[in-house]
């Protein structure tokens, strides 16, 4: 009787949340049609080379997003911990490069040939050990000795990292903007109308390249699998045999070479560079990580494109002082229509 | 100087000389005067004897101009690292007092006072400074402060006073003018029973916005223009103001974007709008701390246009962030006039490196504050005729420098408005030139508030 009365009460409660959820649904969808609609009528007046125009460099932006949202949303799918600091090691990418540039002999303005590639490879690939290294060394100093402790705790020392390093920063460079050499040739190609720079390609290649080969290695490899298992459930991969420790440090070392990915190209792409920029970009990302779902690799690679082409967008046919507004508006607007994020978690919840 | 030597100097003054037109032989200009008249000015002579036992100051009377001294006091932070800008205008205003030396009888002299603690410009100090000029009846005027904050601060004590004080470098709107932004107002650091006394020859604020729109239409023909500010007080003023007389003038204000370039570091849509709309220029109402001069590296490929600003991008952060596209088509504008521009001053200066040859003592400020010291005595000048020829009061000071008109000087003609702004400033333009990698002087014209 209780039993049947308990199944009655859920299917009831059930059905009305599903009732709830659809009409909250079509609310979201109603408000995405008129943004499209307003958007489509600047769009109109604009003209088309204008739109992609505007959607080259969204493209571009979107894309270092991702690339940081990447390194929150896969510690955080492992240890459930918001890696406050991870967007201060993206910061840190973009000093560290700043500096290697002149010392692997790049400077602005410069010729360039097949030599030049590489040494702007090798700044590329120092750069993202370099953010490992330290990303690695945050997790063991400030994270894994808390790893049994209450949630709280991990998430101050988290906080704390993020403070420490803007501080290490700020008497590294100064207080004031850094100018992030202009290496790139100044090369453009012309596509229906629109400018595509040498700036918006190497970050969409390097993006493709980055994002492609973490599917990959997360799907196919050993150490991806392990992180799987341990993402799923921690003490049954340990049991399986699984050391956590290394593959939870694997994951630290991995979020990081992307931020220092997105780090240089932030650098390349908008020539600057600043000791607390890792705090907004970072929360941008995060937002980003949690709007495609956190915990979900392919949630945070599109979520951070969607926030850029928003970005972008706004600046592009609306008044640029209102993009923070919008940009969180739709944070909040998906988080209550969508909890779990555009594709929601993949992770499940223990 | 102890504090006995003025005071017995004050007594025999007063004592055997009896103040400046006692002894008609002396004094040949009073020698018409009435008897009643010659027992008012002893009393009056007698007043100002007490009044300076009274304020048992540490400035020497002395022997000088006949009928007493007046002093001119001046404000700067002059010690530590504000030394570099502090000393320029104190040493302009001293060497104007050392060469005019008397004024209708009455022997000038200064007293400097240094505003800075540490080495900075600090609020506090400057009111303690001016607490002490204001206890100091033989101070008629003072030239300063450097800071529009040491401004706010002192503002109210010189007020009460009736204290004429005349700055060369303050340039925040809100000293002189109510805006709805201003906190305080101008009103809260004034008496409302009492003249006003704050006067500057700096252009404010409000006036580089329309100064760079003429400079624009007028100098570099640009009709289309983009503006953009960091949407703050000082960045967001100048902007709209520039917008304001560049529309006012004929020209077209093509794209108008607010930044909070906190969170964002991306000027590329912008940009791109700006091209789209055909803007041949860019404003930038932002200082180098705001991301000034970012825009204008990543113009690079996308808009090669003048790029225009007020005189928080005039600094070389600005250059270093604008990487390779720091050329020759950037410009700020500078509330500070400058005087070596001006061919018929060459004597002046020359004479002034002579009297003052350390290199702190000529700075972009020096002149201004000679003009201010000058200003000053000019108007003292005046207010001892008002006083019939005796020592003025501050009130009649302070009158005789509102009522300046058309004084010109090394650096502009001045004249005043009810609220002390200058009615017509001098702004100087200046243009990078990657050649000599520094800002270089373009031209300086009088512009109107």
């Amino acid at each position: 009787m209780g039993a049947v009365g308990e199944a009655i009460r859920r299917r009831r409660s059930d059905l009305r949340s599903g009732l709830t959820g659809r009409a909250l649904d079509v609310g979201l969808y109603v408000l995405i049609l008129a943004f499209l609609f307003l958007l489509g009528t600047r769009v109109i007046e604009h003209g088309p080379d204008y739109l992609l125009q505007i959607f080259f460099f969204a493209l571009a932006n979107g894309a270092i997003y991702a690339l940081i949202a990447l390194g929150y949303t896969m510690v955080y799918g492992i240890i459930e911990l918001i890696n406050f600091a991870h967007g201060d090691v993206f910061a840190f990418g973009a000093f560290a490069s700043a500096s290697l540039i002149p010392l692997f002999g790049l400077s602005e303005g410069q010729v360039w040939g097949p030599f030049t590639i590489l040494q702007l490879l090798a700044v590329f690939v120092v750069t993202m050990l370099l953010c490992a290294v330290l990303n690695v060394s945050i997790e063991r100093i400030a994270y894994r000795p808390l790893r049994h402790a209450p949630r709280l705790a991990p998430l101050i020392t988290a906080i704390g990292m993020s403070f420490f390093l803007e501080g290490a920063m700020f008497l590294w460079k100064g207080p004031s903007s850094v100018h992030y050499p202009d290496v790139l040739p100044d090369l453009s190609f012309t596509i229906l109308g629109a400018r595509v720079g040498v700036k918006e390609i190497t970050v969409w290649i390097t993006t493709i390249v980055l994002v492609v080969g973490l599917a990959l290695f997360i799907d196919r490899s050993r150490l991806g699998k392990a992180m799987r298992a341990t993402a799923q459930d921690r003490d049954a991969a340990q049991l399986m045999g699984i050391d956590i420790d290394r593959t939870i440090a694997a994951t630290f070392f991995i979020g990081a070479v992307l931020a220092g990915a997105g780090g240089i190209m932030y650098g390349l792409s908008y020539n600057t560079a600043v000791f607390d920029l890792g705090f907004s970009a970072g929360l941008v990302a995060f937002t980003a990580a949690v709007f495609g779902g956190i915990g979900n690799i392919y949630g945070a690679a599109i979520g951070g494109l969607v926030l850029g082409l928003i970005r972008t967008f706004w600046d592009g046919y609306f008044d640029s002082a209102w993009s923070d507004v919008v940009i969180f508006a739709i944070l909040i607007m998906v988080l209550v229509f969508r909890p779990t994020g555009i594709l929601g978690m993949r992770v499940p919840e223990k | 100087m102890t504090l006995g030597g003025p005071l017995l100097t004050l007594g025999t003054h007063a004592g055997a000389r009896s103040y400046g037109g006692q002894d008609p032989q002396k004094t040949p200009k009073l020698g018409g005067r009435t008897p009643l008249s010659k027992r008012f000015i002893r009393g009056l002579g007698l007043l100002l004897a007490g009044t300076f036992l009274a304020a048992a100051c540490a400035q020497g009377g002395g022997a000088g101009g006949d009928k007493g001294e007046i002093i001119i006091a001046t404000n700067f932070p002059t010690s530590g690292a504000d030394r570099a800008s502090g000393r320029g205008p104190e040493a302009g205003a001293n060497y104007a007092v050392q060469t005019a030396a008397t004024v209708k009888g009455f022997k000038l002299s200064v007293k400097n006072y240094d505003d800075a603690v540490n080495g900075v410009h600090d609020p506090q100090k400057g009111a303690q400074n001016f607490t002490d000029m204001v206890n100091n009846s033989k101070i008629l005027g003072v030239v300063g402060p450097f800071n529009s904050n040491v401004a706010r601060a002192t503002i109210p004590v010189a007020n009460k006073a009736n204290l004429v004080m005349i700055s060369p470098s303050n340039t925040n709107e809100c000293l002189t003018q109510d805006f709805p932004y201003c906190d305080p107002k101008p009103a809260a650091l004034r008496d409302a029973s009492q003249p006003n006394n704050y006067f500057r020859i700096a252009a404010p604020d409000t006036v580089q916005g329309p100064a760079m729109a003429d400079f624009a239409i007028d100098t570099l023909k640009i009709t289309k223009i983009a503006v953009w500010s960091d949407n703050e007080t000082f960045g967001k003023g100048v902007a709209d103001n520039f917008a304001k007389r560049f529309t006012s003038k004929g020209g077209t204000v093509v794209v108008r974007q607010d930044f909070d370039t906190k969170t964002t570091s991306d000027f590329k849509p912008f940009l791109q709008r700006a091209k789209d709309a055909g803007a041949a220029g860019i404003y930038a109402g932002a200082t180098s701390a705001t991301k000034g001069c970012i825009p204008r590296a990543q113009s690079k490929g996308i808009l090669d246009v003048p790029y225009l600003g007020p005189d928080g991008i005039g600094d070389s952060q600005c250059v270093k962030d604008a990487g390779d596209q720091a050329t020759d088509k950037m410009y700020f504008t500078n509330a500070a006039a400058d005087a070596s521009q001006d061919a018929s001053n060459k004597d002046l200066i020359d004479a002034f490196k002579k009297a003052f040859p350390q290199k702190d003592d000529s700075g972009a400020y020096t002149f201004p504050g000679y003009d201010c010291a000058k200003i000053l005595i000019d108007a003292i000048g005046r207010a001892i005729d008002a006083a019939g020829g005796n020592m003025p009061t501050r009130k009649q000071v302070l009158q005789a420098v509102q009522d300046t008109k058309n004084l010109k000087l090394s650096t502009g003609t001045y004249s005043f408005d009810k609220n002390g702004d200058p009615t017509s400033a001098t702004m100087a333009f200046y243009q990078y030139k990657p050649s000599k990698s520094d800002w270089d002087f373009v031209k300086q014209f009088g512009v109107g508030q």
